[in-house]
């Protein structure tokens, strides 16, 4: 349909005369030649006075609608349906939830016409990554369809629901695809939502789409899997590539990773911590002493989140009627991004100590990400806990504006907040901060 | 080049297709610039997964080879390579420089520009390229090249990303070079000519040398390179990759127009023969050998490996039939055991040659229950790799009815080809959606056709007429890539335009034959030579001994050169000295012979004087010495 394929306007005009659909073989007109080519779709950015034709050679090649004299449909297209290949029946092996949020993990290709299809059904999934079926039954389902940027808090709740039903089911673990922008973020959602849970759950995406075939992907899937089947341990964690080859992947706490790269594969690292596991061809490397375990517990989630919170990076000249505006906004709590270990301009305490009076929660991070906050040191962070300001030791910045969310949801006074900020859930604070050069 | 039978009557078709390094300061989705770097400190392990079919479909047992396969190991360096190369990073944007200078050339060959220019995905899973597909985008459609037998069609002009250097294979790995990858490259595809291989190669150079015409294109070896499908009698296509030599395509044209003759001449002996379908058996053949004397099968055995014999009823006395010198049905196998880790083959029309007995034949025939009639191929070496091409030989026979198979080949650098591999399908390619397509303006275009450049033929001429050149040293020059250093010093120097233009190409050329290394013969080595011998510091006929020292590495600067040669130019004094000893020392041959003695005391005053003067001088000096006489 001439109006799904992304032409509009002018081009949308000349094929819907022509009769033309995506995927036809038709003749286009140009001056004194004909080009004979295959109508493939076009991009939503593009302009609306160009058409394009895959031509015998493989090659597209855009026409300006302006020149054509004439459109003929030679043939009609058929549309190749894939069918996916039944998966194997093996009863032995353990099973797996694998839950899609968004982000294209598994895809495939129709040369045809370009487009790049998700897979959305087990049997894709097991067309793509035949190697699955020696590893788990797998059960799948998309839960949504985001870009991760658009996520919201009532997403984060959606996703820890249904993975709390599939973690009911008895499944060995579940494993979460998502894209990988603020994987981060829901990484420590599902981490205080699915507190205690007793198998784990794995969060992983693909920073080289899956369509091509250098895709990270394939390995962080795979290995996601194996993992999920194999491991000892409980919790939520981010399982991507440790480094730019294809031979490891870390498995990062989730409430202690972070994207540190617009693009490469090894983006996500752990911030003041070690991973807590390496895997590879070779086999799963626990290398952190204090994972917990599975156990057969019941896992009751608590997975409300209060949307009506702020993350705020401050930087020198910041306004007091900027700090207000934000705060005016309707917020029920604040996280700050502090500089050093822990700090604002003087000019915006007095601003903060008002906001904290009327019952509302601000508490303190830093923007060096490494380090823990100390505001008994110098004086403005003294000032700042006095008006005050909850300090939240080594936690990062996006894990405590999500942490702040959900105390918020599931405490009803600022002090059961506070004490919550202040007890460790998931392993979202360290005690102990070790030096960097023993890496 | 002739060929053993007429190229019209045998319909041989060859279609040029040239990948040309474009001149840009950068590659083509990056800003790294191109460098060939020594050394590549860092790397990184990759694997490519197996392509989905057009429908999608993973073919399982690809994926299972995939796992336990090579992996590709990938070296580079920091000065030649960054993230995108790696693909870390998405790609920029195309560089103008690579597009406009496509543009260019389009508008050069009469092709026409396409509106908007799709960059495409082709995928690639050899290792190559580190994303798995190679980014290449049309630009043009259609146009011509003029050549001396009348136009040859353009088909179409795109450009794309050359891949990265193969370092080297092992049994678990495959090594390459990043810094190749990402250099831009443009693609022109001929229509394929029915003219012999002379015509084939005189069409490369009139391409290659309207490329050059731009100004804009990379110069040096490696920097062109030369792919030929070639057929005949209507048959499969070959492609052959590869020709890096502009002067080896008539060579590897009429190599493979003879093997493919000598192919189909087989399959018509087999029809003769009343064989419609070759039928193959092969067995384990070990057990016969176990008292060989072949050497060869000894030192296999002695391994621990194995013997498979692959039986074809019928061809007997085929498998080293020589339809023509060279081309042998032995030959077409020994490559395919070759390609998959084995050194060759053993056919039984060479059996005696390499000492296998009657006796063992008789076995070997018994053994797979063929008659005497049939042909038999050893196939030797491990167990698994001897099972794998036991299989490819049987397949590759169970063709030779069909005459050619379609595949793809190497050109090696004898002018031959050599299996590569199976013909790819059609390409797998899809739209690089990381890269917005670019709509090629009128601004642009009108642009482009205020910069078209001057016809190669045209130029060629002008050096002729301008410098009072022949035609063949004006060619050489416009060949050369001294051409602009020429056109620099020929005008500022009292020298002939013809002799700069010798030490300008013919020198060099001559002493990178005797293996000096040309990168000592650049442009202000060459400047300095022929200022030095303008201003009268040594003699014409020393130049080539002056470079050469330079070359060697044995002197620095021309000076120098000149110091160690002791070849300062002689004074008139000098001169006249030498001439008047050596008039003295042959006074009786003068006496006797007069003026014909002339050439002698030439010979013995150049002698002396050894590159310190020029001929034309000395021949004055005597002349005039003489005379007084």
């Amino acid at each position: 349909m001439p109006g799904q394929s992304g032409y509009r306007g002018p081009s949308g005009k000349l094929l819907a005369g022509a009769g033309a659909d995506v995927g036809d073989v038709l003749d286009v007109r140009v001056g004194s030649s004909t080009l004979r080519g295959t109508l493939v779709p076009r991009y939503e950015h593009a302009d609306d006075h160009h058409i394009v034709l895959k031509l015998k050679n493989g090659y597209n090649i855009g026409i300006e609608t302006g020149k054509i004299t004439n459109v003929a449909k030679v043939e009609k297209g058929e549309r190749p349906a894939f069918r996916a290949l039944p998966p194997p029946k093996r009863p032995d092996l353990p099973e797996i939830s694998i839950l899609g949020t968004g982000g294209t993990i598994a895809s495939r290709v129709d040369y045809r016409t370009g487009a790049v299809h998700p897979a959305t059904t087990a049997e894709e999934l097991y067309s793509l990554f035949p190697e699955l079926s020696d590893v788990a039954r797998v059960r799948t389902e998309i839960v949504l369809s985001v870009y991760s940027e658009n996520l919201e808090p009532s997403h984060w709740e959606t996703i820890a629901l249904k993975v709390a039903q599939e973690v009911d089911r008895g499944v060995r673990g579940v494993l979460v695809t998502m894209g990988t922008d603020t994987m981060g973020y829901t990484a420590a959602a599902l981490s205080f939502a699915l507190r205690g849970v007793p198998v784990p759950v794995l969060i992983v995406g693909s920073q080289r789409s899956s369509d091509r075939p250098s895709s990270d992907a394939f390995l962080n899937l795979i290995g996601a899997a194996t993992i999920a089947v194999r491991c000892d341990f409980s919790g939520v964690y981010v399982v991507m590539h440790a480094d730019s080859s294809d031979d490891r992947l870390a498995v990062h706490r989730g409430t202690r990773v972070r994207k540190n790269h617009t693009s490469a594969r090894d983006a996500f690292q752990s911030i003041g911590v070690e991973p807590v596991a390496y895997w590879s061809r070779e086999g799963l490397e626990v290398v952190s002493k204090d994972t917990p375990q599975r156990t057969r517990d019941k896992l009751v989630p608590k997975a409300k989140f209060e949307p009506r919170v702020a993350l705020l990076e401050f930087y020198p000249s910041m306004s007091q009627e900027h700090l207000k505006a934000v705060l005016g906004t309707g917020i029920k709590g604040l996280v700050l991004e502090g500089t050093g270990l822990g700090h604002v301009n003087s000019k915006n305490i007095p601003v903060i100590e008002k906001f904290v009076k009327e019952g509302r929660t601000v508490c303190m991070t830093s923007q060096t990400l490494w380090g823990r906050v100390d505001m008994n040191v110098y004086d403005t962070g003294r000032d700042l806990l006095r008006a005050g300001v909850i300090p939240l030791e080594d936690m990062l910045p996006e894990t405590a504006l999500v942490k702040l969310m959900w105390a918020l949801a599931n405490t009803s006074s600022p002090d059961e907040t506070k004490k919550a900020m202040l007890t460790d859930v998931a392993g979202e604070t360290t005690k102990r901060t070790i030096p960097r050069g023993s890496r | 080049m002739s060929l053993p039978f007429e190229p019209r009557a045998s319909k041989l078709m060859v279609g040029l297709e040239i990948h040309q390094q474009l001149g840009t300061a950068t590659k083509l989705f990056c800003s790294c610039p191109i460098i060939k770097s020594e050394v590549l400190p860092f790397s990184f392990r990759r694997r490519l997964r197996p392509t989905q079919s057009e429908l999608g479909q993973i073919d399982p047992a690809a994926v299972f080879e995939f796992n336990k396969g090579k992996v590709n190991l990938y070296e580079w360096s920091p000065d030649s390579s960054c993230m995108v190369d790696a693909d870390d990073e998405p790609p920029h944007e195309v560089s103008p420089d690579a597009l406009e200078t496509t543009m260019l050339i389009a508008e050069m060959l009469g092709s026409t520009q396409v509106d908007e220019v799709h960059v495409m995905r082709k995928i690639v899973i050899d290792g190559s390229n580190t994303t798995g597909f190679q980014r290449t985008a049309v630009v043009a459609l259609g146009g011509a090249i003029a050549t001396e037998g009348g136009e040859v069609a353009v088909q179409t002009i795109t450009f794309e990303e050359d891949s990265s250097r193969v370092l080297g294979e092992d049994e678990s790995s495959r090594k390459f070079a990043l810094d190749r990858l990402g250099v831009p490259l443009v693609e022109i595809a001929l229509a394929p000519i029915t003219g012999g291989p002379d015509e084939a190669e005189a069409l490369a150079f009139s391409l290659g040398r309207a490329l050059r015409s731009t100004g804009r294109v990379a110069r040096g070896l490696g920097t062109i390179r030369q792919d030929l499908n070639i057929s005949v009698m209507g048959g499969e296509v070959v492609e052959v990759k590869g020709v890096q030599k502009l002067n080896l395509i008539a060579k590897v044209v009429r190599y493979e127009a003879v093997r493919q003759m000598g192919l189909i001449k087989i399959s018509e002996e087999l029809k003769k023969r009343g064989i419609s379908k070759v039928s193959a058996t092969t067995v384990d053949a070990t057990p016969v050998f176990g008292a060989t004397k072949s050497a060869i099968l000894k030192r296999t055995l002695k391994n621990g490996g194995v013997v498979h014999c692959v039986a074809v009823a019928g061809m007997a006395g085929l498998l080293g039939a020589e339809p023509f010198a060279g081309i042998r049905l032995g030959k077409e196998l020994a490559e395919v055991a070759r390609t998959n880790g084995l050194g060759g083959v053993i056919h039984s029309d060479e059996f005696a040659k390499n000492d296998i007995t009657s006796q063992e034949a008789s076995a070997l025939l018994a053994l797979s229950r063929s008659d005497a009639k049939a042909g038999l191929v050893l196939v030797a070496g491990d167990r698994l790799r001897v099972e794998t091409v036991a299989k490819l030989v049987s397949a590759r026979l169970s063709r030779a009815t069909n005459g050619v198979p379609g595949e793809t080949r190497a050109a090696t650098e004898d002018g031959e080809t050599r299996y590569l591999r199976p013909r790819p399908g059609a390409a797998r390619m899809y739209p690089e959606t990381d890269i917005p397509p670019i709509v090629v303006t009128e601004e642009q275009r009108r642009a482009v056709k205020k910069m078209l450049p001057v016809p190669w033929r045209e130029k060629v001429r002008s050096y002729s007429e301008r410098y009072s050149l022949s035609g063949e040293l004006a060619l050489q020059l416009y060949d050369s890539d001294n051409s602009r250093l020429f056109e620099e010093l020929a005008p500022e120097t009292k020298l002939e335009p013809s002799l700069v233009a010798s030490i300008l190409i013919e020198l060099p050329t001559r002493l990178s034959r005797e293996g000096i290394d040309e990168s000592r013969m650049g442009d202000d080595v060459l400047r300095s030579v022929v200022r030095a011998l303008g201003e009268g510091k040594f003699a014409k006929e020393a130049t080539i001994e002056v470079m050469r020292t330079i070359g060697k590495g044995d002197a620095k600067s021309v000076d120098e050169a000149i110091d160690k040669l002791g070849i300062t130019g002689l004074s008139e004094a000098e001169l006249r000295k030498i001439v008047a000893e050596v008039i003295k020392k042959n006074k009786p041959l003068i006496a006797e012979k007069g003026e014909r003695s002339f050439s002698v005391l030439m010979g013995e005053v150049m002698r002396v004087a050894r590159g310190r003067v020029d001929g034309q001088r000395v021949s004055a000096v005597l002349k005039e010495a003489m005379k007084a006489r």
